[in-house]
């Protein structure tokens, strides 16, 4: 590792650190203590470095500090929202992880993404969840059922979620999903509102039914809370979201150089966190503003992100969450560059802010043809076209399906998936797994599936 | 006491395989028949002039390979079993297809039936997740557009009308099930569950005018019926359950089921339409009440009510909540479900199952040992 990388990697580790000391310090020490013995799962949040080794592996200069970059800022976004749920239990809600936290905090109240353990804590430790999805599974939940829903159960189940004051969901991304607010309604006795997406999203009609259930959320969050809709402050919020949507398509079109200037972790981790979590705050904003002058500053001096970028990928469905090592390792070993996946590519990014009717049907219109809500929804063609557009749009060498094996609905269209790549002549890689439980496939058995792939249809080379 | 096996003969041929004698004949007579999958596709819509609703099943399927390389085999089997008949022609005789949009698997089976098998008329229903006023506009607006689809290719009149006439047609159908149906209160029953599900069965797969003088005949005979000795009055509870030797399975331990509420039963499946001005909003308003679905996000407690309320109702000893492995909806609401209905003191069962008829011997010891966990 150069001199520069080191200095790079040890800056964002210790600034992660410290984020976390100040957030215990500011907090209390007892009553830190008191908050790890309430939330045992807060210890998995002190392995953040070895999450950050394990991603650094390889990378250098811009693509090296856009991945630590990104990790420092999610460090950043979980202290702040700890502070709210250790802080703000008076106006504190449970919003599932397809509804975006726009609109509640501009009603003043704070949330609580109840999907964000299941996808945070497998990336920090591969075996956080198997705790929880036992208790999911020990419950009666199924074990066919998706692990995130199971995660997120088993949480509540053994007590571990925020007391909040309401919970907002949807009928996204999916029926278990979306079934397994039953049981958390059951468990956390609060009101739930329920979103209702159409089958048929895209349509005038569509966006007016769905404008009207956000209004009638709004009010029912009035009615349930302390909130009060500040439909100035949803401006500002909407702007700023546009603002980093606008960084964001600017690296997305310096993505489609040859070889790209950024990869992986720098187009996938950041748009997961800050788009989900904590659109519109500045401080994500400046996430994409940096990683746009990353990329362009490799642009530039005509430097690649990943050195030997052999093969262009793009990953369909969420990335692998318990072995985002695997990017690195592809990257090392075949010169597999990841450029673009489905829950990062959003074809209606921005918001009309011009009145409240339209920032009503922005955010609509935004859940309900979101990255993974518009492909697990509505009819197949949602979920097919989208991948041939990226691989023509991106100049892309091979499409990888996460084949997670808890996920029905994407998984009953990988028989036509395969016919079309087939008559296409697109090499397509299914990589069966588990989303948040390595027990079901084993890191080793995924590397198997990737080598096999590799050598019997690219006819590939490994580099070492 | 009953000639059973005649009751046997007639609906257990008619249940045999998808195309019935009755059907044939009614095809050859100039009538249109259209297959639906899910109880929110409102067969009352495709009773209308000369259309004939047929409930899609796959009696006697062996095996999903076909199915499981395009749907994968980690998806509901009924799904499975009903794209592996379509790809081997045994549908054929349908002129269309009803899809609703229900759940995840019903939604990939009409992508992938379309895929690669595109039949002449395929529609899907577009239906909401929430029993509200909004819910019931959108709804009323699918039930339109799917009547002047099907009148603009079959040419069926879909006159205000010709559906209120439908309406009645199965009303007074539904009368007749109810019939037999209210039998099953009775202690003892006259009827079994797997008998009174061989009639259902039929009634949902036949055509109404067809069926009804086997259905009237049975019922004549049924009222002269003495019921037997049972160990436990049982409810069953569940999805989609279209094969009557499911129940006698459960029914071989002793047990009588004198009362079920999932989607091809009775409870609420038999509730007449209440004529409300517009038939189609009438339509849409009734499809909601009598189809009651995990798949509907906020209706939970009343989901649970309406058990407690049928094993009040019907005298039951024991509820079993069935669904088929893989149902994500089903799968997921069980979990809450169980804890409730033991929550208010009503022993429960909860049996995962396959939509082909396996696991007999399974099914057969926990389900004795359900019926001695009661104390029966």
């Amino acid at each position: 590792m150069k001199i520069r990388d080191r200095y790079i990697f040890a800056k964002f580790w210790i600034l992660s650190y410290l984020r976390i000391a100040l957030m215990g310090l500011r907090h209390g020490p007892f009553n830190m203590v008191r908050e790890l013995i309430r939330y045992p799962w807060l210890r998995h949040l002190l392995k953040v470095a070895g999450l950050m080794g394990r991603l650094a592996t390889g990378r250098t200069g811009a693509f090296l500090e856009a991945v630590c970059m990104i990790q420092y800022s999610v460090v950043c976004s979980i202290a702040d929202i700890l502070t709210d749920i250790f802080t703000y239990n008076d106006r504190l809600i449970i919003n599932e992880d397809m509804v975006p936290p726009e609109i509640a905090r501009a009603m003043g109240l704070k949330t609580w993404n109840a999907e964000v353990l299941g996808i945070l804590l497998p990336m920090l430790d591969q075996r956080a969840m198997e705790e929880y999805i036992d208790a999911s599974e020990n419950e009666g939940i199924p074990p066919d059922i998706c692990s995130l829903p199971k995660s997120t159960m088993g949480l509540t189940l053994r007590g571990e979620m925020p007391p909040a004051l309401a919970i907002v969901t949807s009928n996204l991304p999916c029926d278990g999903g979306m079934t397994s607010y039953a049981l958390m309604e059951r468990e956390l006795k609060v009101p739930v509102y329920r979103l209702d997406v159409p089958f048929n999203f895209y349509s005038k009609r569509a966006e007016e039914y769905f404008a009207n259930d956000l209004r009638e959320m709004i009010a029912w969050l009035e009615k349930n809370t302390p909130g009060r809709m500040d439909w100035d402050r949803l401006r500002e919020i909407c702007e700023e979201r546009n603002r980093m949507t606008e960084y964001e398509l600017e690296l997305w079109e310096m993505l489609r150089t040859k070889p790209a200037p950024l990869a992986a972790e720098a187009v996938y981790l950041g748009h997961l966190w800050h788009f989900n979590m904590s659109g519109g705050v500045k401080e994500s904003t400046g996430v994409f503003r940096r990683l746009v002058e990353l990329a362009q500053n490799n642009l530039e001096r005509n430097i690649p992100a990943v050195k030997n970028e052999k093969y262009r990928a793009v990953l369909w469905n969420p990335p692998f969450l318990h072995f985002l090592e695997i990017f690195n390792w592809i990257e090392r070993t075949y010169g597999v560059t990841l450029i673009i996946d489905s829950m990062t590519y959003n074809r209606v990014p921005m918001i009309d802010t011009s009145t409240p009717d339209t920032m009503l049907r922005g955010l609509g219109t935004m859940i309900m043809q979101g990255p993974m809500a518009r492909h697990t929804r509505g009819p197949a063609e949602n979920y097919l076209d989208d991948i041939f557009r990226l691989y023509k749009h991106f100049d892309l060498d091979m499409v990888w399906v996460a084949g997670h094996v808890g996920c029905k609905n994407t998984a009953a269209l990988n028989g036509v998936l395969r016919e079309k790549c087939r008559a296409a002549g697109i090499p397509l890689l299914i990589l069966e797994y588990d989303l948040s439980d390595p027990r079901i496939v084993t890191h080793e058995g995924m590397i198997s599936q990737i080598e096999y792939f590799m050598d019997n249809v690219m006819k590939a080379e490994k580099f070492e | 006491m009953i000639n059973q096996s005649k009751i046997a003969e007639i609906f257990d041929e008619v249940i045999a395989s998808p195309e019935n004698r009755l059907l044939e004949q009614d095809i050859d007579e100039g009538k249109i028949p259209i297959g639906y999958t899910c109880s929110y596709v409102p067969e009352v819509l495709l009773s209308v002039d000369r259309l004939v609703p047929v409930r899609m099943r796959a009696p006697g399927i062996a095996g999903t390979e076909i199915a499981d390389n395009y749907l994968s085999s980690v998806i509901c089997s009924y799904t499975r079993s009903i794209l592996e008949f379509a790809l081997d022609d045994r549908y054929d005789f349908l002129r269309g297809w009803v899809f609703a949009a229900s759940c995840d698997h019903m939604r990939r089976l009409y992508d992938n039936l379309v895929y690669i098998k595109k039949p002449a008329f395929a529609h899907i229903l577009d239906v909401p997740h929430k029993i509200n006023e909004a819910g019931l506009a959108w709804y009323t607006d699918e039930i339109q557009d799917l009547a002047d689809r099907l009148s603009k290719q079959f040419e069926a009149d879909m006159s205000d009308a010709a559906v209120s006439a439908a309406i009645r047609e199965r009303n007074d159908f539904t009368a007749l099930l109810s019939s037999i149906h209210e039998l099953r209160k009775i202690d003892p029953p006259p009827i079994t569950g797997t008998e009174f599900h061989r009639i259902l069965t039929a009634a949902q797969v036949s055509p109404m005018h067809m069926i009804i003088p086997h259905i009237r005949e049975t019922l004549d005979e049924l009222r002269q019926r003495e019921g037997g000795s049972y160990r436990a009055r049982l409810m069953m509870v569940g999805g989609e359950l279209d094969d009557p030797e499911y129940i006698k399975v459960v029914e071989s331990q002793g047990g009588v089921v004198v009362a079920d509420r999932f989607c091809t039963g009775s409870i609420p499946g038999l509730e007449p339409i209440e004529m409300k001005g517009d038939p189609i909003r009438t339509i849409a308003e009734h499809t909601f009440k009598k189809t009651i679905c995990p798949r509907m996000m906020a209706d939970f407690e009343s989901r649970v009510q309406a058990i407690i309320d049928v094993f009040r109702d019907y005298r039951v000893d024991g509820v079993i909540i069935e669904f088929v492995k893989f149902c994500d909806i089903w799968g997921v609401e069980s979990s809450p479900l169980v804890s409730a209905i033991r929550d208010a003191g009503i022993p429960v069962l909860k049996l995962e199952r396959e939509y082909r008829l396996s696991g007999e011997g399974q099914i057969r010891t926990r389900v004795q040992a359900f019926l001695e966990s009661m104390g029966k």
